[in-house]
């Protein structure tokens, strides 16, 4: 019995190798949309222009179906006494912040999915739900989610959403840069009403020249840093600000992609299915080795 | 294979007593905690918010949960690869342990993800680069193997045993054929599942300690770190024997045996230089982030820390390497216990205590419901484990041999 | 010699062409200014600069009187869920010489002519150019950043009014009155004391009604360089009679808006005292108190606009020039005289032409006198 079986092992482990090699090709395929365009567009926020009117909040419900009310209701300044941040029944909120330099006036800082050149959720979606676009939106398909929420762990701007208190069918919710308006060539809902166009849409790299001018013109005015250029390896959305970022309750993911540390041990694990065939490999010449000796200690006796 | 060790036998054992009333009762308030989330959404039932979107449902049920499960593939590996095969009589219980722990993670997820209907989904929807796509995968196709791995232990019950009722009694030997047809395939091929098994689990066990790293600069500096996935195998590794131990001398109390010191002692007594290399790891990453000074404050975070460190790793680590523990039954279980205490605190704190988002609007403290699920699904397990005990060949019986069983042991493997 | 005149010809043309040559030249695409202040077109270039005019007498630039500016200028080019807005264009002008100037608005503008904002703000949000802000962001802009300043909120009814409000208003009049609802109020403080660290007298007490009201100054006269909030500021919602102000800034700083008018040279005493001071009283101050009409007078109608006012006459003629028996309405002193006595000359009662001295009846009476006996009819309070 002992030989046959020892037979068996060689064929099915030979078996199992094509196998697990025929699986490594295809799940390289099956990663998801992770596109970074040379033309990708992105938003300029301009947070020393932002008045804090919030009718990009209205706006916003509007353009994505969420009960939006009524757009005087939005002129309640008291929301502003607390922190708050995107959720499942607002896409994006506006915070407000005490002056910087260059101005009395209070600062108003827009918050919604910063749409990451390198989005950690596309990265760790468990099933590809999430996808970078071709025009830089980072996408949810709702087909495919099964409501893990690790693109909320993995998020270094703590932006999805998800709505808890749904028993069927609860959703992530976050900003999708209005992938719907912009494939018929419209604005994002929250650019195209923003009255004072504290927000800029346009190629990413057409608006980090504009933000360098800005800076260079105006010295006095912005502080020398846009936000978003290289944080978290860079990000659709960038800001504009009169005073520290931080200040401002803006995260400090560093310049590196959040994904980065994470991916390549993963990559190392599953380096093309090498460590774990050898693994397998290795187990099961031990395991032949002990039987071998085993059976030949009995063969003795 | 003539051996000297007992055979698995049924248990035979009055199947209520208080203790199992008691687990009755958490089982139904789990159970009805557990409608709460089904038919009115985990807000209803949890804590769970946008800022914190994992729980103790993911922290206990699924994290702790693989790892507690670690007793499957460490004593197989230690069993059937290297073939110490006096530790066989060990691995039937573990691997019991281990194939209803992973049914508890798996359906620990299927209660915590949102859209559970689609738990399906990763099986042809897949994503390379997410380490959670990996542990579910791993964790799937694990759990199937565990069940193929337990499956000789149903056709050994079994076989020229079919007695179905009414009937089905026609069915009765085209069934016992097919059993046989699946004990001799089985057989044949079972080491093929034993490796598999094992690779896998080293896999996914250290797939889960890289989970949390994608979370980045939200995850407390004490616990964050790229060597997380070798941390958490090592534990896991560490924390098999242990489990079995534990397990082991829980069940021989709960049955009123006795309990087989001479293999447990012998199994602790390996368990200290598996731990020692787990510390040595632990500490040696501590020191080389420097994160030390971040003890140096009093809060939650380091509090913690000490606790998972000192109370789950050193001390146990100096009890296993005492003779006077190894040979003690309620010493092992003691130094048993607080190392399984100290991988379900290490999973929890990696998982919820050491998550700190930048924004949290509103701090996580698991809601009663939580408590009432993962407390309802365990008693749960351990009723089946009482259950399958009493009407399976698991658990040997010292000095009581079973001759014409002896040949189902676990197959493919001599 | 005539060698030497040449070489020197030679060396005078080397060196005005040399001078030519190094004529300065700005690099005009570095300057700190947007290309389209000087330039209409997208890419000028030396054949064709496309250079926006050059000023000429008749053009409006922006070193124009605020008050020959237009009065309203109605914005309509983006009408659509609002009405247009009724811009008050002089009222906005005549501010801003109290801060920018019309160059806080008429940006780019500071040599040619004023500019349509459209000529360079497009009215599309979606557009090539997105470096300078579209039509909507560049007035809203303008307006918003003042406009929080003292309102402190961001509503948009302030300058605009919905459609169909707008509906029942038909007649365009009655649309701007519509509009000119929201007007800050000024909340003009009446007394303020500065806190200064003047040993021999640290109070000094600046009543602000009285040189506004009294004085006849103009908010332009002492305030320059400020924003609209520090008169327009909604939040401030109680006018609280006296403010006290740490001074903080320099000597001279703090005396020049006083300077300007008040002789200060060796006359600390007169502002800075060791109390508050009270408000200014011309009958305790000069001894002469001033009646209810001459106290609605600005001090100007009297002492003339020359600095500082000297000491007046205290008889009427001084001023009242052209009063004599024929023009001079005794009613007016709240007495009416009657027919007999209005036929007499004003000396036959005010003897020695002294107004304020008792008038005497003795001329025509005996044992008559003011007031027991009134030679007519009391019509008013008695001066």
């Amino acid at each position: 019995m002992s030989g046959s079986s020892r037979r068996d092992f060689l064929k099915t482990s030979a078996l199992i190798g094509a196998g697990i090699t025929g699986l490594s090709i295809s799940s390289a395929k099956a990663a998801p949309k992770n596109i970074l365009s040379e033309n990708r567009m992105g938003v300029l926020v301009d947070t020393t222009v932002c008045i804090g009117c919030r009718q990009c909040e209205w706006a916003c419900k509007e353009a994505h179906d969420l009960p939006a009310g009524n757009i005087a209701s939005y002129e309640n300044r008291e929301v502003f006494y607390n922190m708050r941040r995107p959720s499942e029944n607002a896409l994006t909120v506006v915070n407000q912040y005490s002056a910087g330099k260059g101005s009395d006036l209070p600062v108003d800082v827009k918050v919604q999915c910063m749409h990451c050149d390198h989005p950690a959720c596309v990265s760790a979606c468990i099933v590809g739900a999430l996808s970078k676009e071709e025009n830089g939106s980072v996408i949810w398909d709702t087909d495919k989610c099964i409501g893990c929420r690790y693109c909320m762990v993995a998020c270094p701007f703590q932006i999805p959403a998800f709505q808890y208190n749904k028993a069927l069918d609860p959703k992530i919710m976050k900003c999708d840069f209005c992938f719907e308006r912009t494939k018929e060539g419209k604005l994002p809902a929250c650019v195209e009403i923003c009255p004072v166009e504290a927000l800029t849409y346009g190629p990413r790299t057409e608006l980090i020249s504009i933000a360098k001018d800005r800076i260079k013109r105006d010295p006095d005015r912005y502080i020398d840093h846009i936000y978003g250029e290289k944080e978290a390896g860079g990000t659709a959305w960038m800001y504009l600000g009169n005073q520290e970022f931080a200040k401002l309750d803006f995260p400090e993911p560093g310049d590196k992609p959040a994904v980065g540390v994470s991916e390549s041990i993963q990559h190392g694990i599953f380096a093309y299915f090498v460590p774990p065939v050898s693994l397998y490999a290795l187990l099961g010449g031990i395991m032949w080795i002990n039987k071998h000796r085993k059976s030949s200690d009995e063969e003795e006796k | 294979m003539s051996n000297d060790y007992s055979s698995p036998v049924l248990i035979k054992h009055k199947f209520l007593t208080p203790g199992v009333f008691v687990l009755i009762v958490l089982a139904v308030n789990g159970l009805v905690f557990l409608m709460g989330r089904f038919f009115f959404g985990l807000g209803a039932v949890t804590h769970l918010n946008n800022q914190y979107p994992w729980g103790l449902w993911i922290g206990v049920d699924v994290a702790a949960g693989v790892a507690l499960a670690a007793g499957g593939f460490t004593t197989a590996a230690l069993g059937h690869v290297w073939h110490k095969e006096e530790y066989h009589l060990i691995v039937r219980p573990a691997l019991l342990t281990a194939m209803l722990g992973y049914t508890f993670v798996a359906f620990g997820v299927f209660v915590d993800i949102g859209r559970w209907y689609f738990i399906w989904h990763p099986l042809i929807m897949w994503n390379g680069t997410s380490a959670l796509f990996e542990v579910g995968i791993c964790v799937m196709i694990y759990l199937t193997v565990l069940y193929i791995e337990f499956l000789p232990i149903v056709t050994e019950r079994f076989i020229g045993n079919v007695n179905l009722p009414g009937f089905l009694s026609r069915m009765n030997k085209p069934v016992d054929r097919l059993l046989r047809v699946l004990d001799r395939g089985l057989s044949k091929t079972m080491f093929i599942f034993i490796i598999a098994g094992i690779v896998l689990s080293t896999l996914h066990q250290s797939s889960l300690g890289t989970l949390m790293i994608v979370a980045g600069y939200k995850m407390h500096p004490l616990w964050q770190t790229p060597v997380l996935p070798l941390l958490f195998l090592l534990s896991a590794i560490a924390v098999g024997f242990p489990m079995v131990i534990f397990e082991s001398i829980l069940a021989s109390r709960s049955f009123g045996l006795k309990p087989e010191m001479h293999i447990l002692s012998k199994l602790g007594s390996m368990i200290a230089p598996l731990l020692g290399v787990y510390l040595a790891f632990k500490i040696g990453d501590m020191f080389i982030r420097k994160t030390f000074v971040y003890l140096s404050e009093v809060n939650t975070a380091s509090v913690m820390f000490t606790i998972e460190v000192l109370l789950g790793v050193i001390i146990p680590l100096r009890m296993f390497l005492s003779p006077k523990v190894l040979k003690s039954p309620g010493l092992l279980f003691t130094a048993a216990s607080l190392v399984v205490l100290g991988v379900l605190i290490n999973r929890i704190n990696n998982f919820i205590v050491a998550y700190s988002p930048p924004y949290s609007l509103h701090s996580y403290f698991p809601a009663f419901g939580e408590f009432s699920v993962t407390i309802g699904l365990i008693a749960i397990l351990i009723l089946l484990y009482r259950v399958i005990v009493m009407n399976f060949p698991v658990i040997s019986l010292p000095g009581k041999q079973k001759a014409a069983q002896t040949k189902y042991t676990i197959k493919g493997t001599k | 010699m005539m060698k030497n005149i040449l070489t020197l010809i030679l060396f005078f043309a080397l060196y005005v062409s040399l001078i030519a040559q190094q004529s300065p030249k700005k690099n005009y695409s570095k300057l700190n200014i947007n290309c389209k202040t000087c330039h209409t077109c997208d890419v000028p270039t030396k054949t064709d600069p496309c250079l926006v005019t050059c000023p000429r007498d008749k053009m409006t630039t922006v070193y124009q009187s605020a008050d020959k500016t237009p009065e309203t200028i109605v914005l309509d080019q983006l009408v659509n869920s609002y009405g247009p807005v009724y811009f008050p264009h002089k009222a906005h002008a005549q501010m801003a010489e109290m801060g920018g100037g019309c160059e806080s608005c008429h940006h780019h503008n500071t040599s040619g002519p004023i500019l349509k904002c459209s000529s360079c703000h497009e009215t599309s949000r979606k557009r090539g150019d997105i470096g300078i802000p579209d039509l909507k962001a560049a007035y809203h802009r303008l307006c918003i950043d003042c406009h929080r300043e003292w309102s402190h909120n961001v509503s948009c009814n302030t300058c605009h009014v919905p459609k169909k409000d707008l509906k029942n208003v038909k007649d365009e009049k009655a649309q701007k009155k519509y509009y000119s609802k929201n007007y800050p109020i000024i909340l003009e403080p009446s007394k303020i004391v500065f806190k200064t660290n003047y040993e021999k007298g640290n109070l000094v007490t600046f009543y602000h009604n009285e040189h506004n009201n009294k004085f006849g100054l103009t908010c332009t006269s002492c305030h320059k360089n400020e924003s609209c909030a520090t008169c327009h500021d909604l939040s401030k919602n109680s006018n609280t009679k006296e403010k006290t102000i740490t001074v903080t800034k320099s000597n001279s700083d703090n005396h020049k808006k006083c300077s300007s008018c008040h002789q200060i040279e060796n006359n600390c005493s007169m502002c800075h005292q060791d109390k508050v001071a009270e408000p200014f009283n011309h009958g305790k101050q000069t001894g002469w108190a001033l009646n209810r009409f001459h106290i609605n007078l600005s001090c100007a109608a009297c002492h003339g606009e020359k600095l500082p006012y000297k000491k007046l006459d205290t008889k009427c003629i001084s001023c009242h020039k052209n009063w004599n028996n024929e023009t001079f309405k005794h009613s007016i002193t709240g007495l009416q005289l009657n027919e007999i006595h209005s036929q007499l000359s004003c000396e036959d009662c005010h003897t020695n032409n002294n107004y304020s001295a008792k008038t005497t009846c003795n001329g025509c009476h005996d044992n008559y006198s003011f007031p027991k006996q009134v030679p007519g009819k009391i019509v008013g309070k008695l001066n």
